[in-house]
């Protein structure tokens, strides 16, 4: 019985967290939304008040203090087949997305299944901005001040079981929406994965915002995944559905090239991409002439992240 | 004729205007990734108008136009200028000019040894053309074409092996080159 009791605390509960958290007024965050936003929209996008921020706290732990790229970097550099190939496509052509009303369908082992409004998942009074590095597969990198909850907050919320040793994530499939998916560029809809450990691991953020407002569609409009260790792929964009499961699930750049694109995905400056190097990055926005800096091991997260990978072989598992 | 081949290389070199412009900040500039946008959209460029040089032979062969004798030498050379651009700004700017680096990313990144040896024999012709080497050069028609159809073949499997998915564009350009070696094979047996 007592061995039954032990269950009852899971392994993602214990991990224990200390964060200083900067209170923020709600009249700053809108100030901070409104000089963002473009020429021309700013009465009706300051007075919009079915935004997902009402407010959110600054965390400085797990920020950097790189200097930031632009919005406009940010948002106009994206890579986002669903709207085309090109990295200035989803700012062309995400117009027509409607991130709002959302919904999430969550499904699989846990206990709290079914359709859950994106309100219900996120509590907007927990919102946090972190500002954490983001390297591409493609070799550059950005440094993005995110606004979203920890995912393990959200998975806590669902009680997954003890047979969830992994949760997916799937993008809205919309083609009459997301132009890129009318074309098979890749096997849609777009499909990621974490393990649970990795999922609960307190970097592992649902962000929906940045830069203080609501993320743009071609950001991954109304809620996405945040896995700085990572290479930019594994974070999910426009998410929809959630599943917990057993084994392990495939996922949409591992099944179009499984010699290229591994599932653990871990930014590592000694294993290259068959094709090029990833010992280098180009940080966005350093201007014209700027050099290539190195690439950090695990993105620069290594002391949240590297106990996950303890003993693995990551040529292998890369 | 002369006017005709002056209008075809301007057109060819409309790309590199545009191009120009856009590092001026124009039609909404080169974007968060400026060398990048210069070192991709040069060798596109290139590799089109080096394509579109070698189907000049076979369609005006067909079409029994003058222009086509005069028109591949000056397109030629604008490809070759295309891919100048494309390679010195990834070796002076994106790899900051340091040699030993360029050698190391060259040797871990395989379509990179594709594309510079698709450019040393690009540039090896256009050396020729532009030195007092005629007599040499009419005499060795048949190597000169030959190391063209090189750099063309080599141009469109690096541009083939560095994209992530499938893309409709270097399939097009090597169904393209498919075709042109086929009736480079074909027109050169029935001369011998």
């Amino acid at each position: 019985m007592s061995i039954k009791k032990s269950n009852t605390i899971k392994s993602y509960e214990i991990t224990s967290e200390s964060i200083y958290l900067e209170r923020r007024k709600l009249i700053k965050s809108m100030s901070v939304a409104s000089a963002m936003i473009p020429w021309g929209m700013t009465l009706s996008q300051s007075t919009k008040d079915d935004s997902y921020i009402p407010a959110y706290k600054r965390n400085s732990i797990y920020s950097t203090s790189e200097p930031k790229n632009s919005f406009e970097d940010i948002t106009t550099y994206n890579n986002f087949y669903e709207f085309g190939m090109g990295k200035s496509d989803p700012y062309r052509n995400s117009a027509n997305f409607e991130p709002a009303p959302w919904n999430v369908k969550i499904s699989g082992e846990a206990n709290k299944t079914g359709i859950y409004n994106i309100d219900d998942l996120i509590d907007s009074n927990a919102l946090e901005e972190r500002v954490y590095r983001l390297r591409c597969v493609e070799a550059w990198s950005m440094v993005i001040p995110w606004i979203g909850i920890p995912l393990g907050n959200i998975i806590k919320k669902l009680e997954p079981n003890s047979k969830a040793k992994y949760v997916a994530f799937e993008t809205v499939y919309r083609p009459s929406e997301m132009p890129g998916q009318k074309k098979r560029i890749l096997n849609w809809p777009y499909i990621e994965a974490l393990t649970m450990a990795e999922a609960m691991n307190p970097l592992t953020l649902i962000a929906v915002g940045l830069y203080g407002q609501d993320l743009l569609n071609q950001s991954g409009a109304p809620m996405r995944l945040v896995v700085p260790w990572k290479y930019g792929f594994k974070s999910i964009k426009s998410i929809n559905k959630i599943h917990f499961q057993e084994s392990k699930p495939k996922t949409s750049w591992n099944i179009s090239a499984s010699n290229e694109y591994g599932f653990y995905a871990n930014v590592n400056p000694q294993v290259d991409h068959p094709r090029w190097s990833q010992s280098r990055e180009r940080r966005i926005g350093n201007g014209f002439f700027g050099a290539k800096q190195p690439t950090l091991m695990f993105n620069g997260y290594q002391d949240e992240v590297a106990h996950l990978y303890q003993g693995m072989n990551l040529r292998k598992y890369f | 004729m002369q006017y005709m081949v002056k209008v075809f290389t301007l057109i060819s070199l409309i790309p590199f205007i545009i191009l120009s412009f856009k590092g001026f900040g124009f039609f909404s500039g080169l974007g968060a990734n400026p060398i990048e946008t210069i070192i991709h959209e040069t060798g596109q460029w290139g590799i089109r108008t080096l394509i579109v040089t070698l189907l000049i032979t076979p369609i005006g062969h067909y079409m029994r136009h003058e222009l086509y004798k005069k028109l591949p030498k000056p397109l030629g050379l604008v490809s070759l200028f295309y891919i100048l651009i494309h390679f010195l700004s990834y070796a002076l700017i994106d790899q900051g000019g340091d040699i030993k680096v360029i050698i190391v990313d060259i040797i871990e990144t395989p379509y990179l040894i594709v594309g510079w040896a698709g450019f040393l024999c690009l540039l090896s012709v256009g050396l020729i053309s532009f030195k007092k080497l005629q007599s040499w050069f009419n005499k060795n028609r048949s190597t000169i074409s030959g190391i063209i159809y090189t750099a063309a073949v080599l141009g469109v499997w690096h541009y083939y092996w560095q994209t992530k998915v499938i893309e409709l564009e270097p399939v097009l350009l090597a169904i393209l080159m498919i075709l042109l070696t086929g009736w480079k094979f074909k027109t050169s047996k029935n001369k011998s």
